[in-house]
C-alpha cells in the first residue's frame, strides 16, 4: 500500500495544486492562444513582476505533457461536475471500500503523479545533457536547460533574475542562444546592501517593469503592485503556517511521508504559483484549513516521538524518496528551502511606502541575509532555519556539480555541531532515482543516532 | 612550463617588499579587482595565478567537494600545503573575497577562514548597465574604506590617480608584447611575470621587449597558429608545452592572463578629463568587454573578438588559425558556454577545440592526443 496515496487524496487542496501543476499545459495554451496573454518563463520564486505586468509566469516544466494526463482529464472533468471536495471525498470513499483493485488503481494514480513529476525532471535533465550542457553541472541547471530546449520557444519572454550562483547566471545568458524568439528581460540584484544599492535595485526593478509593460502592453500602477504583493504575502503566510505551526508540531494531519510529499509539491509550485496567483492563494489557504481541521479532530498521526530531520537543499535537485525512507526509519523529513533563503518573507506594502522600494527591500534582504553573498551568510541561514524548526538532525544534499550551495557543507557541519549540537550528514546527489540504495544506507546509519 | 626559478626570484622580491613594511593583499586573479587602490594605499596586490597538480587539488577536498573548479581547488591546496617554491604565500596579510564566480567566493572564503588571513570584500554586479556601474562605484568606495581602515592611511585622489596612471602605462608597455612574433610559451612567461610582479617589472619588461624587437627569436614555420580562449594558462602549468610539443603555437591569448588585462587601457584624454579617479576605474570596468564575469553579452563579445582577430590574422599572414577553448574542469563560466561558443565559431568557419581538463597528471596523454589530432586538422 502506498504510504502517500492513502492520505493525500483526503486533501482537496493538494489534489487541486497537483492538478494545476500537471495540467498546466492546457491552461497555458488557453491563456496564450485564446486570451492572448504573454507567457514569461521564470525559475526560482521570482514570478511577482510577471504577474504584476499581466503576464503569465511559467516554470517551464509545466509546458510539458505529463503521462498521466488521461487520469487528470478524468479528475478535471469530475471536478467541474461535482467540485473538487466531492472528488476528494469520492476517492477516499472508493479507496476505503476494501476492493483491492480500486484501492490499487487510486494508489497508482497518486503514485503516478509523483513518479511522473520525477520522471519528467529526469527527462529534462537528459535533454539538457544531450543539448550540450556539460554533465559537470548540477541537476537543477541541466533540467532547466532541458526545459528550455524542449518548450522554451513557446514563451514570449524569460525573466532572468541574477543570483549569487555564477553557473545559474551563465545559464540565464545561454537562454538567448537556445531560443532566439523570447525576449530576455533581466533583473540584476546587487550582491550586497551597501551605500545606496537599494536605490539602484529599485531602479533595476523599475526598468524590468518597463520592459514587461512593453511586452504585455499593460501599464503597471502602484496599486497593481500592492495588490499582487498582498496576494503573494497571503500565500507566504499560509506556507509559513504549514512550516512552523504544522510541520514542526507534534501532531500531523497525515503521516510524515505524505506531509513531506505535500511540502515538496509546494516547493515546486511556489516558483510560479501554478501561473495563477489568486487560485494558488485560495488553495494554500484551503490547505492550511484542511490541515488544521484534521488536527483539531485528531485525524492524522502523533509524531512527537519522531525526530525532526531538516532535509535541504532541494531546489537544485534532491532524492524525493528520502522523506519516505526517513519515515520508514522512524523520523520525519522537514522541507523549508524557500523560508531558509528568506523568500517567504513578506513584501512591505504599506500605503506610505513605494511598492517598488518594498520589493527592492525584499529582494535585497533575501540576497544578503538569506541566500547570502558568501558561505558564511548562507550557513547562518541553514543554522537559523534548523533552530527555528527545532530540528533534531540535518540531512544536506550535496549536489554533484553544484559550486554554490553544496560547497558550504564543511562550514555548515562545523556550525551545526558547534551551535546546535545536532547530527548532520551529507548525501551526494546526481540524478533522481540513481542512488536510492546508497541514500537508504546513508540515512539508515544517520537515523541510528536517534535510537 | 617549469617556473621554479622564477618563483624563487619572486619569493625574494616579495620578501624584500615585506621587509620594507609593505603589506600583501592576495586575490584570485580575476580582471575586475582594482589593483590601483591596493597600490595607492601602499600595499602589494598579489594575484594568485598558479597552476595545480594532483596533490594541490586533493588538499582542497577537506573543504570543498572534488566537483569544484580545479583552479579554485589549487588555490586552496596552495595555502594548505604551501609547497617550498610557494613559501611567499606566508607573506599574505589580507585576502580579497570576490564574486568573479561562485568558486572564487568559496575558495577565497576558505583560504581566509582556515588560514586566519583577514578578508576584504569586493563584489561586482553580474549585469552591466547604468546601475551596475553605479554599484561598482559603491564597491570601489567601500573597498577604499576597507583599505584605509586596515592601513590607517587616507587614499587621496592624487595618489590614486598616480597609481591609475602607473598601471595604465604598465599595460601599455605590456601591450607592445602582443604584436611581437615569438613563441607563445616565451610570450606567456613574460605576461605571467608581468602580471605577478606588476609595474615593478616595467623597466625589465621594456628591456625584454626591446631585445625581442632588435633580435627577433626564431620560430619554427611548421608550427600551427592557435588562438587560446577560455581559461588562462597559469604559472607552472604545462599546457602550453603540451600544445607546442604537439606542433602548435599560441599567437593570441584571449584570457585573463593575456588580452583581457590589456584591453583595459584607459585613454589619456579620459584620464586627463576625469574629476574623480574612482570614475576612471568605473570606466575601465565598463569597457572590460571580454571578462567572463558579466552577463548577458559575454559570449557575443567573445565571438566578435575572436572572429575579428581570425579575419585580420588570415588577411595579414595568409595563415590558418585554430581556436583552443581551454576549459578548466568545473569552471562555471567557460564550461557552460563551451558548446555554444564552438557551434557559433564553427558556423563562421573557425575550427575550435574545446579542451576540458583539470590538473591531474593522468590526463596528460589524452590531452596530447586531442591537441595533436586538432592541430593535424588545421
Amino acid at each position: 500500500m502506498s504510504l502517500v496515496a492513502d492520505e493525500i487524496i483526503r486533501f482537496t487542496s493538494v489534489l487541486k495544486i497537483a492538478y494545476n501543476f500537471l495540467a498546466g499545459r492546457n491552461y497555458l495554451k488557453r491563456k496564450k492562444f485564446r486570451e492572448k496573454k504573454k507567457l514569461i518563463a521564470v525559475a526560482l520564486p521570482f514570478s511577482d513582476l510577471a504577474f504584476v505586468a499581466g503576464g503569465i509566469p511559467v516554470f517551464p516544466i509545466r509546458m510539458q505533457i505529463f503521462e498521466i494526463s488521461r487520469y487528470l482529464a478524468y479528475l478535471g472533468s469530475a471536478s467541474s461536475l461535482f467540485g473538487w471536495k466531492n472528488v476528494s471525498n469520492f476517492l477516499g470513499f472508493a479507496r476505503n471500500l476494501g476492493i483491492a483493485e480500486i484501492s490499487k488503481l487510486i494508489d497508482d494514480i497518486i503514485e503516478d503523479v509523483i513518479e511522473t513529476i520525477n520522471n519528467k525532471y529526469n527527462e529534462m535533465y537528459d535533454l539538457g545533457v544531450e543539448s550540450g550542457v556539460s554533465s559537470d553541472f548540477c541537476y537543477g541547471l541541466k533540467s532547466l536547460e532541458g526545459m528550455h530546449v524542449s518548450k522554451g520557444k513557446n514563451v514570449d519572454a524569460c525573466l532572468n533574475v541574477t543570483i549569487r550562483c555564477s553557473a545559474y547566471n551563465k545559464y540565464l545568458e545561454s537562454l538567448q542562444l537556445i531560443n532566439e524568439r523570447p525576449k530576455q528581460i533581466w533583473l540584476d540584484i546587487p550582491p550586497r546592501n551597501i551605500g545606496n544599492s537599494l536605490e539602484l535595485l529599485r531602479g533595476n526593478i523599475s526598468n524590468t517593469i518597463k520592459e514587461l509593460e512593453d511586452l504585455t502592453g499593460n501599464t503597471v500602477s502602484d496599486n497593481n503592485l500592492r495588490d499582487h504583493f498582498k496576494l503573494g504575502n497571503e500565500i507566504k503566510r499560509s506556507y509559513k503556517t504549514i512550516i512552523y505551526d504544522i510541520s514542526a508540531s507534534d501532531f500531523y494531519p497525515c503521516n510524515p511521508a505524505t506531509f513531506s510529499e505535500i511540502m515538496s509539491l509546494l516547493n515546486i509550485t511556489f516558483q510560479d504559483y501554478n501561473s495563477n496567483a489568486m487560485r494558488y492563494r485560495d488553495n494554500m489557504v484551503s490547505l492550511v484549513n484542511e490541515m488544521q481541521e484534521r488536527i483539531r479532530k485528531r485525524i492524522g498521526m502523533d509524531v512527537r516521538e519522531k525526530p525532526r530531520i531538516f532535509v535541504t537543499p532541494m531546489f537544485g535537485g534532491w532524492e524525493p524518496k528520502s522523506h519516505e525512507i526517513i519515515y520508514e526509519l522512524g523520523g520525519r523529513a522537514l522541507y523549508a528551502d524557500w523560508e531558509m533563503v528568506k523568500l517567504l518573507e513578506e513584501i512591505p506594502i504599506s500605503n506610505h511606502l513605494d511598492p517598488v522600494e518594498g520589493y527592492a527591500q525584499f529582494l535585497s534582504n533575501a540576497t544578503e541575509t538569506g541566500i547570502g553573498c558568501d558561505n558564511d551568510k548562507l550557513t547562518d541561514s541553514y543554522v537559523r532555519m534548523a533552530k527555528n524548526l527545532n530540528a533534531d538532525g540535518l540531512v544536506f544534499f550535496q549536489l554533484f556539480g553544484c559550486h554554490s550551495v553544496s560547497n558550504c557543507y564543511t562550514m555548515l557541519r562545523e556550525k551545526i555541531r558547534r551551535e546546535l549540537e545536532i547530527p548532520i550528514t551529507a548525501i551526494t546527489f546526481n540524478k533522481i532515482g540513481e542512488n536510492v540504495e546508497q541514500v537508504k544506507t546513508r540515512l539508515g546509519a544517520f537515523m541510528e543516532m536517534f535510537k | 612550463m617549469n617556473d621554479s626559478g622564477f618563483l624563487t626570484d619572486f619569493s625574494l622580491f616579495l620578501k624584500q617588499k615585506k621587509q620594507e613594511g609593505i603589506k600583501v593583499i592576495a586575490f584570485l586573479a580575476h580582471d575586475n579587482i582594482p589593483e590601483e587602490l591596493i597600490d595607492a594605499v601602499g600595499f602589494f596586490p598579489l594575484r594568485i595565478m598558479f597552476g595545480g597538480n594532483d596533490d594541490l587539488m586533493t588538499a582542497s577536498h577537506d573543504y570543498l567537494p572534488p566537483s569544484t573548479c580545479a583552479f579554485a581547488q589549487t588555490c586552496i591546496g596552495l595555502f594548505s600545503i604551501k609547497p617550498n617554491e610557494y613559501d611567499f604565500l606566508d607573506f599574505v596579510d589580507y585576502f580579497i573575497v570576490s564574486n568573479h564566480c561562485v568558486s572564487d567566493i568559496c575558495a577565497s572564503e576558505v583560504i581566509s577562514k582556515y588560514n586566519n588571513i583577514p578578508r576584504l570584500n569586493f563584489y561586482v554586479s553580474y549585469t552591466k548597465n547604468e546601475n551596475s556601474l553605479k554599484y561598482f562605484k559603491l564597491e570601489l568606495q567601500d573597498f577604499k574604506e576597507q583599505l584605509e581602515k586596515v592601513s590607517e592611511k587616507i587614499i587621496s585622489d592624487e595618489i590614486l590617480l598616480r597609481s591609475i596612471k602607473k598601471y595604465n602605462n604598465f599595460k601599455k608597455i605590456l601591450s607592445e608584447l602582443y604584436d611581437l612574433e615569438m613563441l607563445g610559451s616565451k610570450k606567456l612567461k613574460i605576461i605571467q611575470k608581468a602580471l605577478l610582479m606588476g609595474p615593478d617589472y616595467s623597466d625589465e619588461l621594456e628591456k625584454e621587449i626591446e631585445k625581442i624587437k632588435t633580435s627577433p627569436p626564431l620560430k619554427s614555420q611548421d608550427l600551427k597558429n592557435i588562438l587560446l580562449t577560455g581559461c588562462s594558462i597559469f604559472i607552472n602549468d604545462e599546457l602550453i608545452d603540451l600544445i607546442e610539443n604537439g606542433g602548435g603555437n599560441i599567437v593570441f591569448f584571449d584570457t585573463w592572463i593575456g588580452n583581457h588585462y590589456n584591453s583595459q587601457i584607459i585613454e589619456e584624454s579620459v584620464i586627463n578629463n576625469s574629476k574623480n579617479p574612482l570614475d576612471l576605474l568605473v570606466y575601465r570596468f565598463k569597457n572590460n568587454l571580454y571578462g567572463d564575469h558579466s552577463v548577458s553579452n559575454y559570449l557575443q563579445n567573445k565571438i566578435s573578438l575572436i572572429e575579428e582577430f581570425y579575419r585580420n590574422y588570415q588577411e595579414k599572414t595568409g595563415q590558418k588559425l585554430g581556436v583552443i577553448n581551454h576549459i578548466i574542469k568545473f569552471c562555471d563560466h567557460m564550461s557552460l558556454m563551451s558548446s555554444f561558443l564552438k557551434d557559433k565559431l564553427q558556423e563562421k568557419g573557425i575550427q575550435v577545440l574545446n579542451l576540458e581538463r583539470d590538473y591531474s597528471r593522468a590526463n596528460r596523454g589524452q590531452l596530447s592526443t586531442r591537441v595533436e589530432a586538432f592541430l593535424e586538422m588545421i
